[in-house]
C-alpha cells in the first residue's frame, strides 16, 4: 500500500513536471501561435480547400475532421517533444540513470498532452462554429464529447511509441512532423479512407483517429452510443495497442541508449 | 563588393551543409509537401472535377512546399544560431546582417524549390495529372516573380526572428493562414472579402495568381499587371526593410540580450 502511495505520488509529480516541461514555450505569445492560430489556420485552410472542391455544404464535413485531428497535434507532438527536449536540454542521461519506476515515468509523458488535446479540440470545433455557422443543434454533443476523449488517448498511445525513438534518435521532432501530417492522408480526415488504395485501408485501420473520427462524425450527426460503441471500443483498442508498443519499445532503446551511450548524443 | 558577395556565398554554402547534415532533413522536403499534395489531389479529384481544380493539387503542394522551406527554415536558421550561441557573433561580425541572411535565405530558396520534384512527381505517378495547357514562358516568369517576392519576404522578417523569439512562433502558427491567403491549393476568390484584401496586400497573392494562370486557358490572363503589383509590393517591403534593420540593429546592441530574446 505504502508503495502504492509512492508510486502514485510520483506519478502524480511527473505529471505536474511534464507540464512545467511542456509548456515552457508558454508565454502569451507562444499560446497564442501554437493553440489558437495553428488550430484556426489548420481548419481554416483544409476547410475552406473542401469547400473549394465540394461546395458550401460540406463544410461540417472538413471543419470536424480537422478539429478532431488537432488532437494529434498534442498527443503526438507533444508527447515526442517531451523526449526531444530531455535529450536537447541534456537531462535524458539524468532520466535514464534515476531508479523512477519506468512504467509511472512512461505514462506520465502522455497525461499532460490528452488534456491538452481535449482542450484544443473544443477551441478548434467552436472556432470552426463561428468562422463557417455550423449547425450542431441535432448533434449529440455528450457523446462527441466521449469521441474527443478516447481520440486524445489513443494519439497519444501512438505518440508514446514515437517518442520512445527519441532515446535513440536525434530528429524525432521529423518524425512527428512526418506522422502528425501523414494522419491527414490515411485517417479518414479530409476524405473517405474508401478513396485510398486498399493496401492503405488496411493501413488507416490499424491507426488512432480512423474510428473515432468516423464515430464522432456519426455523433454530430445526431447518433447514440448504441451507434458507435464499436468504434469508439476499436479506437481505444488501437490506442493501447500503440501504447503497449511503446512502452516495450521504451524499454528496449533505453537499454540500447545505455550500451551505446546514445543518449548524450546530440 | 567582392567582400559582401564572398560573404554571402560562404554564409549560403554553410547553411546548405548544415541543412543536410542530417539525413532525416530530407523528409522535410521530401514527404511533407507531398502529403499536402496527396490530401489536396484527393480532395481536388473529385468525379466531375474541373481540370483547373487538379491544377491546384498538382502545384499547391510544391508551392507549399517551397514556401515552407525558404521561409520557415530561413527563420529556423535564426533559431538554430541562437541555440547554438553563434547568434552573438553574427551581429558582432563587421559584415551586415542582410548579406548573412540573404545567403542563407538563398540557401532556403533553392532547397525549397526541389520541393516541386516529388510533388509533380507524385501528381503524375499516382493520379496522372498533368498541366496540358502550360504557357512555359509565363509560368517560367511567374516563377521567377514568385521567388523574387518569397525571397524579399524572407528578408524583411527574418532580422524580427533574431530580435523576438515569439516572432518566429507566430509566424510559424500562422503558416497555413499564409498558404490560405496567398491561394497556393485554392483561388482566393473562395474567400471572405475582408481575406481577399487582406492577401492582396500579400506580394506572393499576385505571383501565384500569375503561376496559376500560365496553367490555364481559362479566365483572364493579366500576367503584366499581376508581375507588376507582386514586384512593387516587393519593393515596398524592402523600402520598410531597410528601416527595420536599422532597427534590429541598433536594438540588438543597446538592450545586449540577443541569446535571451
Amino acid at each position: 500500500m505504502t508503495r502504492l502511495a509512492l508510486e502514485a505520488g510520483a506519478f502524480t509529480r511527473a505529471i505536474y513536471l511534464q507540464y512545467i516541461a511542456l509548456f515552457q514555450w508558454a508565454t502569451v505569445q507562444g499560446y497564442v501561435a501554437y493553440k489558437v492560430l495553428l488550430p484556426v489556420t489548420q481548419i481554416l485552410f483544409f476547410t475552406e480547400l473542401g469547400v473549394y472542391a465540394t461546395g458550401r455544404q460540406n463544410a461540417l464535413y472538413f471543419a470536424l475532421g480537422n478539429a478532431l485531428q488537432l488532437t494529434a497535434n498534442a498527443g503526438i507532438f507533444g508527447v515526442i517533444a517531451t523526449v526531444a527536449n530531455e535529450r536537447q536540454y541534456g537531462t535524458l542521461p539524468i532520466l535514464l540513470a534515476s531508479p523512477a519506476n519506468r512504467l509511472v515515468t512512461f505514462l506520465s509523458r502522455a497525461i499532460v498532452n490528452v488534456i491538452d488535446g481535449i482542450a484544443t479540440v473544443i477551441v478548434g470545433v467552436a472556432i470552426a462554429v463561428v468562422l463557417f455557422g455550423l449547425d450542431l443543434h441535432q448533434s449529440n454533443l455528450p457523446l462527441m464529447f466521449v469521441c474527443v476523449i478516447v481520440i486524445s488517448l489513443t494519439t497519444a498511445g501512438m505518440g508514446l511509441l514515437f517518442g520512445s525513438i527519441g532515446l535513440v534518435m536525434r530528429d524525432a521532432i521529423i518524425i512527428a512532423n512526418v506522422v502528425y501530417y501523414l494522419l491527414l492522408i490515411v485517417c479518414g480526415i479530409n476524405f473517405p479512407i474508401s478513396r485510398l488504395p486498399a493496401a492503405i485501408q488496411v493501413i488507416s485501420n490499424g491507426l488512432p483517429l480512423t474510428r473515432g473520427v468516423e464515430a464522432a462524425r456519426e455523433a454530430a450527426a445526431g447518433a447514440s452510443i448504441g451507434h458507435v460503441q464499436g468504434l469508439l471500443a476499436g479506437e481505444l483498442l488501437v490506442g493501447v495497442v500503440y501504447a503497449f508498443l511503446g512502452y516495450v519499445l521504451f524499454r528496449l532503446f533505453e537499454a540500447y541508449a545505455r550500451r551505446g551511450g546514445l543518449q548524450e548524443s546530440y | 563588393m567582392k567582400s559582401l558577395v564572398r560573404a554571402a556565398y560562404r554564409s549560403f554554402y554553410v547553411s546548405l551543409r548544415l541543412r543536410v547534415v542530417s539525413t532525416w532533413a530530407y523528409l522535410n522536403w521530401l514527404l511533407f509537401p507531398t502529403i499536402f499534395t496527396a490530401v489536396g489531389l484527393f480532395v481536388l479529384s473529385r468525379p466531375g472535377a474541373s481540370a483547373t481544380h487538379l491544377t491546384y493539387g498538382v502545384l499547391g503542394g510544391g508551392l507549399i512546399g517551397y514556401w515552407g522551406i525558404a521561409y520557415i527554415d530561413g527563420g529556423n536558421a535564426i533559431q538554430d544560431e541562437r541555440w547554438n550561441g553563434t547568434l552573438e557573433q553574427i551581429f558582432a561580425v563587421p559584415t551586415p546582417l542582410w548579406v548573412i541572411l540573404l545567403g542563407k535565405i538563398v540557401g532556403s530558396l533553392l532547397f525549397g524549390i526541389l520541393a516541386f520534384v516529388p510533388t509533380v512527381a507524385f501528381a503524375y505517378l499516382g493520379f496522372h495529372a498533368v498541366l496540358p495547357n502550360l504557357d512555359a514562358a509565363s509560368f517560367a516568369i511567374s516563377m521567377g516573380v514568385l521567388t523574387f517576392t518569397f525571397l524579399v519576404i524572407a528578408l524583411t522578417l527574418t532580422p524580427l526572428f533574431a530580435l523576438w523569439r515569439w516572432a518566429f512562433s507566430m509566424l510559424n502558427g500562422f503558416e497555413l493562414g499564409v498558404y490560405v491567403l496567398c491561394g497556393f491549393m485554392f483561388p482566393v476568390t473562395v474567400l471572405a472579402p475582408w481575406a481577399q484584401g487582406v492577401g492582396d496586400l500579400l506580394a506572393p497573392t499576385w505571383a501565384t495568381r500569375a503561376l496559376y494562370a500560365s496553367t490555364t486557358s481559362e479566365g483572364p490572363h493579366d500576367f503584366a499587371l499581376w508581375w507588376i503589383v507582386a514586384i512593387a509590393l516587393s519593393l515596398v517591403y524592402l523600402v520598410s526593410a531597410y528601416f527595420l534593420y536599422a532597427l534590429v540593429e541598433r536594438r540588438a546592441r543597446v538592450s545586449g540580450e540577443l541569446a535571451l530574446a
